[in-house]
């Protein structure tokens, strides 16, 4: 069995990249989308991680708790929002929303 | 003396601040007091100038501050007078002055009058800066605000209407128009590193004849003079442009604004000199131009349309002097034709009036009683612009001739040809709109009234100028009899780079002089007895072939006449203003919008409010990306 | 750093002032806060100091950016003064506008990746929370959601550039990334390259360039009008100020491979904002379009760095902002006191106020590029930066694009001078209301009267 280097971690993280954008783009509930992009973000944190391991440098893993951070204050605004959308329109289906256009 | 040459623009600038700020809270009279006095010092300063070249005096410049100093480009907001500025500076104070005054008389009941005047004042700050800059920026500033002012002067009268499609057709010409003089700018950056005046024309000088970035910048220049000064393809708006108040006409569309594009090329000379290329392109244009538009001036019924017409055709005849080189000549027609052309603004104005906004010639005749001051300088201005002999226009029209003659017998022709017409359509209006029998309702007849005395004034001192405003451009034949210089000719030429002389043979000139007043002698008795003696009436729009009968009645010379002359003529002039005006002009200016209509409802389309579709969009994007930097 | 720390602190303090019972000194609180952010900010000029182990740097650049942000709020707050004094949640808004202020002021003075990232999200987070803030209008939540959306997913980009850079040069820091690509240029990995891109995409998403602009007009168009002004003056001007000095101090080495991309970008931008602007009927809706037009013309300075590109862009982002506060000054009085944002809306102003109209005037000429107003010397310096860089074919497009323009800022002008649809319309309730407008209808003339005072400093 080959080792797993870098360019496992490399691929790995696209494809979880991947189907996160896949996911943004195919489903409706904006729930769900917000979870698909917390998968996106999770991809980078590994790649972070991988490549800060690589390099033996811990700068790249600080960076995920950065991240970290960050996405869990964005995801606290996200809900918020969608609390406050579902209140007015009962409906969380981002086609619902589409007064603003042209 | 720095502060005196900024007060001559600064002074209307200031008059329009003054008005627009207090606006209503003027009395009526102050507003014509302060919008007059400012336009009137300016004028008296330009005076001041003009009498200091006179006694020799080079040239003017100063620098209010430095505007842009960077990449060892300088720029000052700086202004420039010499002797091509003096002379526009009289005519746009003086001309403009008189205008004012008239408008006095014209808008004083209009409601919205602080309104009109100050946006007056601006206008003339702004055509001020146009000529007065000291380079090509400051140019652009005032060629830019000359056009706002034209568009809301346009539109003054549109109320409650949405911007509408005659601001829109002139504001997409000149566009066409502008984009040239920027790319021309940019270019001249380019290639001499300034743009001022000064440095360009030095450095220009040491380029050879015909090269070809010479050729390009005066190519593109002329491109916005084509849009500003209403040449084709991009004259339409002109004629349409007439929906604004009639001093507005006068002053912007006939005396001032229009003639940038040919001070513009006379600033330029040097350069245009430079290029034997552009100069026949300039020339060419300018002779289709005087041709059509004279052309379908001949069959236009609406007193300002057919005034609007000869403007562009004497604007063509300008371009032609400048082309062949003849630049004081140009300009000697610019000053000329904004004496005579305001003057028959004006005087249709005053017939508009009398006739309670009526514009058709159909509906009016016989004015002469009814408006003796009126029909006495309209008939000054229709002398002059047709060149009847020691009449202004005569003066200018015949160095145009002499020029192109010179230049290329083959255009002297056309210009002869042209300038006939110019006397035919004159005559007919004339005829039509003050002799033979009222053809309006009874109750503007009863209205019929002379203006008063503060609009006919501007009326009788344009009608003296127009008479003898051509005396400061003699002939060489009359000129050496009398012993007197061509004031105009010396005066202007210290701008122009090598001038050319066009000296004819005295025998020419007097062969073009007699058949000058053969033809007009003609034109003159044909007209008269078709508009006068049988009292044709132009054909309702309606109507096809009602005139018949009349021609039952005629002689067999008018019957000639009529097949030889007229019926070509005005099927030649349909033709253009059919085919041409009509559909090619109106058809590209209309495509312009519908090509940038279709990519915006492309756009508008993926535009669709859905927050999936955005998604999907940014993402084919990034692959795009990708695909375009990493697999190619 | 002291700067940052001040608005930070000034941010924290407008929000504890409910709890102190401090709401009426909140407006002068912070303004304030403001001041003293921007004496500690022009103090900085010159000193070339780096701070937080070489994560912040302040150089001029960052110093001349920072003020401009700083002082474009200071005349934000002037304008909102009477909407949020009057509001309920007033400090809450104060506060999130400092902070969104903050982190655009951490972008303009990054020299580390994480700085930026935290910037952007900082100032984004501030600005989802602003967009929804007219809670009870399902367009403000519209606009809400959309932003959060799209912003969220482009920062998942931003984020997977920065790994990959990260990858591949092992550092965060802006000069040894940049010392690392110059070294090892023509032998970086592939996916440094991928790196490059995605960081542009999560980058350009956030200056609305196309094709990643879809949310911009929605979003402009849907949040309340004050938060819309926010948007455009101070973010779109931090956005630019990060993404530039992020390609100019860290990118330069390969500048071959992005330059055709901005270039390209920069070109489908500005045709395509101008274009469709032309066709909207309200004016708010219109000056979104325009901003993505205005953001074609700003990444010319991407397309040729270098040389003059960075006055040329810091001009041309002040001459838009100011211009943008000024109409945005006029538009949010007059939806105020009609509930119409049309661009017919503002028909009357001239006889109502003449004064008001000529400022208004100038604003637009600012953004149509005409001299002798600021925005004129905006394009002309990007035109001649961009000419020297090489690209003709750019700035014929540009010079094609904003002619376009033009027209549909010559529709608002127009429309101030002509007559009121109705009569005894008010388009302010008191004249103080307009004081903003009159500030930068004057700023605008005498940057365009004097513009190489500004243009020279960088």
């Amino acid at each position: 069995m080959a080792a797993i280097n870098i360019d496992h971690y490399l691929l790995l993280s696209a494809v979880l990249f991947c189907i996160g954008v896949a996911g943004v783009l195919f489903r409706r509930n904006a729930i769900v989308i917000f979870m698909c992009i917390e998968l996106m973000l999770n991809s980078v944190n590994l790649l972070l991680t991988s490549f800060s391991n690589q390099h033996n440098d811990p700068s790249g893993q600080i960076f995920v708790f950065f991240i970290m951070a960050v996405a869990a204050a964005e995801v606290a605004v996200g809900l918020a929002i969608l609390v406050m959308i579902y209140r007015n329109a009962k409906s969380v289906d981002i086609d619902f929303f589409n007064k603003l256009k042209e | 003396m720095d502060l005196i040459i900024s007060l001559i623009p600064l002074l209307p600038l200031a008059g329009f601040i003054l008005i627009g700020v207090l606006n209503k809270k003027l009395p009526k009279g102050m507003v014509g007091i302060i919008s007059n006095t400012t336009v009137l010092s300016s004028f008296i300063i330009s005076f001041y100038l003009f009498l200091s070249f006179i006694k020799g005096a080079d040239s003017y410049s100063t620098e209010l501050f430095p505007w842009i100093n960077a990449g060892g480009l300088h720029l000052g907001l700086s202004f420039m007078v010499d002797h091509l500025t003096a002379v526009m500076l009289l005519v746009i104070t003086g001309v403009g002055f008189l205008i004012h005054v008239y408008s006095i008389g014209y808008m004083q009941h209009d409601e919205d009058y602080p309104r009109f005047m100050s946006y007056l004042n601006l206008f003339v700050f702004f055509m001020l800066l146009l000529v007065m800059g000291s380079n090509y920026v400051v140019m652009f500033a005032g060629w830019e605000g000359v056009g706002l002012c034209s568009y809301l002067l346009i539109g003054f009268w549109f109320k409650n209407t949405d911007y509408n499609n005659a601001g829109r057709k002139a504001f997409v010409m000149n566009r066409i128009g502008d984009f040239g003089f920027l790319l021309g700018m940019f270019l001249i950056y380019q290639t001499f590193s300034s743009l001022d005046y000064k440095e360009v024309f030095e450095a220009a000088k040491n380029y050879p004849k015909g090269d070809p970035t010479i050729t390009a910048i005066t190519l593109l220049l002329f491109v916005g003079a084509v849009g500003k000064s209403a040449q084709i393809p991009l004259y339409t708006w002109l004629p349409d442009a007439m929906a604004g108040p009639t001093p507005v006409s006068a002053l912007i569309h006939a005396a001032t604004m229009v003639t940038a594009g040919v001070y513009m090329v006379i600033r330029s000379n040097v350069l245009y000199m430079l290029s034997p290329f552009s100069g026949e392109v300039v020339a060419f244009i300018g002779m289709i131009t005087a041709l059509m538009a004279a052309t379908i001036g001949l069959k236009q019924n609406d007193i300002k349309k057919v005034l609007a017409y000869s403007t562009v055709s004497q604007l063509g005849f300008m371009f032609v002097a400048l082309g062949v080189g003849a630049y004081t000549t140009g300009l000697f027609h610019v000053v000329t034709h904004a004496f005579f052309k305001a003057l028959l603004f004006l005087c249709a104005g005053s017939v508009i009036h009398a006739m309670g906004g009526e514009q058709d010639i159909r509906r009016m005749g016989g004015l002469k009683k009814y408006l003796p001051v009126t029909h006495i300088t309209f008939l000054m201005g229709v002398l002059a612009i047709s060149g009847i002999p020691l009449f202004s226009g005569f003066f200018s029209k015949d160095e145009i001739l002499a020029a192109t003659w010179v230049h290329s017998p083959l255009m002297f022709v056309v210009m002869a040809f042209t300038s006939l017409l110019t006397a035919v359509y004159m005559f007919r209006l004339y005829w039509l709109t003050f002799h033979g029998d009222f053809r309006g309702t009874h109750h503007q007849q009863e209205h019929l009234h002379e203006s008063p005395s503060v609009m006919t004034a501007p009326l009788m001192v344009l009608a003296i100028l127009s008479v003898i405003g051509g005396f400061m451009g003699m002939p060489h034949w009359m000129s050496e009899k009398l012993g007197v210089h061509h004031v105009f000719n010396e005066f202007v030429a210290p701008v122009i780079y090598s001038p050319k002389e066009f000296i004819l043979s005295h025998t020419f000139d007097f062969s073009l002089l007699i058949g000058t007043i053969v033809a007009l002698a003609a034109v003159y008795y044909f007209t008269r007895k078709m508009y006068v003696a049988d009292k044709v009436v132009p054909e309702e729009d309606s109507e096809t072939k009602s005139f018949q009968k009349v021609l039952a009645n005629k002689y067999y010379v008018d019957e000639i006449y009529d097949a030889v002359i007229r019926k070509p003529l005005d099927a030649i002039s349909e033709m253009f203003y059919k085919i041409f005006d009509i559909n090619i002009i109106d058809g590209i200016v209309n495509g312009i919008p519908k090509v940038t209509n279709l990519t915006a409802s492309a756009a508008r389309m993926l535009q669709t409010g859905r927050l999936g579709i955005y998604l999907v969009v940014m993402v084919i994007g990034v692959i795009y990306l990708f695909a375009f930097k990493l697999l190619l | 750093m002291n700067t940052i720390v001040i608005l930070s602190v000034t941010g924290i303090a407008a929000m504890m002032s409910d709890v102190f019972k401090l709401k009426k000194a909140l407006f002068g609180l912070s303004l304030l806060g403001l001041l003293i952010a921007l004496v500690f900010s022009v103090y900085d000029w010159g000193q070339y100091a780096t701070y937080f182990n070489q994560m912040v740097l302040t150089d001029n650049y960052a110093v001349v950016f920072t003020t401009m942000l700083i002082g474009i709020t200071f005349l934000w707050f002037l304008m909102s003064k009477d909407f949020f004094s009057s509001h309920s949640s007033a400090s809450e808004h104060y506060a999130l506008i400092l902070f969104s202020l903050t982190g655009g002021v951490m972008m303009t003075n990054f020299s580390d990746l994480t700085i930026l990232f935290l910037g952007l999200e900082i100032l984004s987070i501030a600005l989802y929370i602003l967009a929804g803030s007219d809670k009870g209008n399902l367009f403000s939540n519209e606009a809400s959601l959309k932003y959060f959306m799209i912003g969220s997913f482009a920062t998942g980009f931003l984020l997977f550039g920065i790994a990959l850079i990260y990858g591949a040069t092992s550092s965060f820091n802006l000069q040894e990334i940049s010392a690392y690509v110059q070294q090892h240029n023509g032998s970086l990995p592939m996916y440094f390259y991928a790196g490059i891109l995605m960081i542009l995409t999560g980058l350009t998403f956030k200056v609305s360039a196309v094709p990643f602009h879809f949310w911009a007009p929605d979003v402009y168009d849907g949040s309340p009008t004050l938060v819309t002004t926010y948007m455009l003056s101070v973010v779109k001007m931090a956005a630019f100020a990060a993404l530039y000095r992020l390609f100019i101090y860290c990118f330069a080495p390969v500048y071959e491979f992005w330059i055709p991309v901005f270039a390209i970008m920069s070109a489908v931008t500005m045709l395509l904002g101008n274009i469709t602007a032309v066709y909207q009927k309200s004016l708010k809706r219109m000056l979104a379009y325009s901003s993505i037009a205005h953001a074609g013309y700003m990444l010319m300075a991407l397309a040729s760095p270098g040389g003059t590109s960075r006055s040329a862009l810091m001009f041309y982002l002040l001459a838009y902002a100011i211009s943008t506060l000024g109409v945005f000054n006029v538009l949010y009085q007059v939806h105020k006191v009609t509930g119409r944002e049309e661009i017919k809306s503002v028909k009357g102003l001239f006889r109502k106020n003449p004064f008001a109209a000529i400022m208004l005037t100038l604003c637009m000429l600012s953004m149509a590029g005409i001299p002798p107003v600021a925005g004129f010397f905006g394009k002309y310096y990007m035109f001649v930066s961009t000419l020297n860089g090489g690209l003709t074919w750019l700035v014929l497009i540009a010079v094609l694009s904003s002619l376009i323009g033009v027209y549909f800022y010559f529709k608002v002008i127009i429309a101030a001078f002509q007559e009121p649809e109705l009569e005894n319309t008010a388009y302010y309730r008191q004249p103080s209301d307009l004081t903003v407008l009159y500030i930068c209808g004057i700023l605008s003339l005498l940057l365009g009267i004097l513009p190489q005072f500004v243009a020279g400093l960088l």
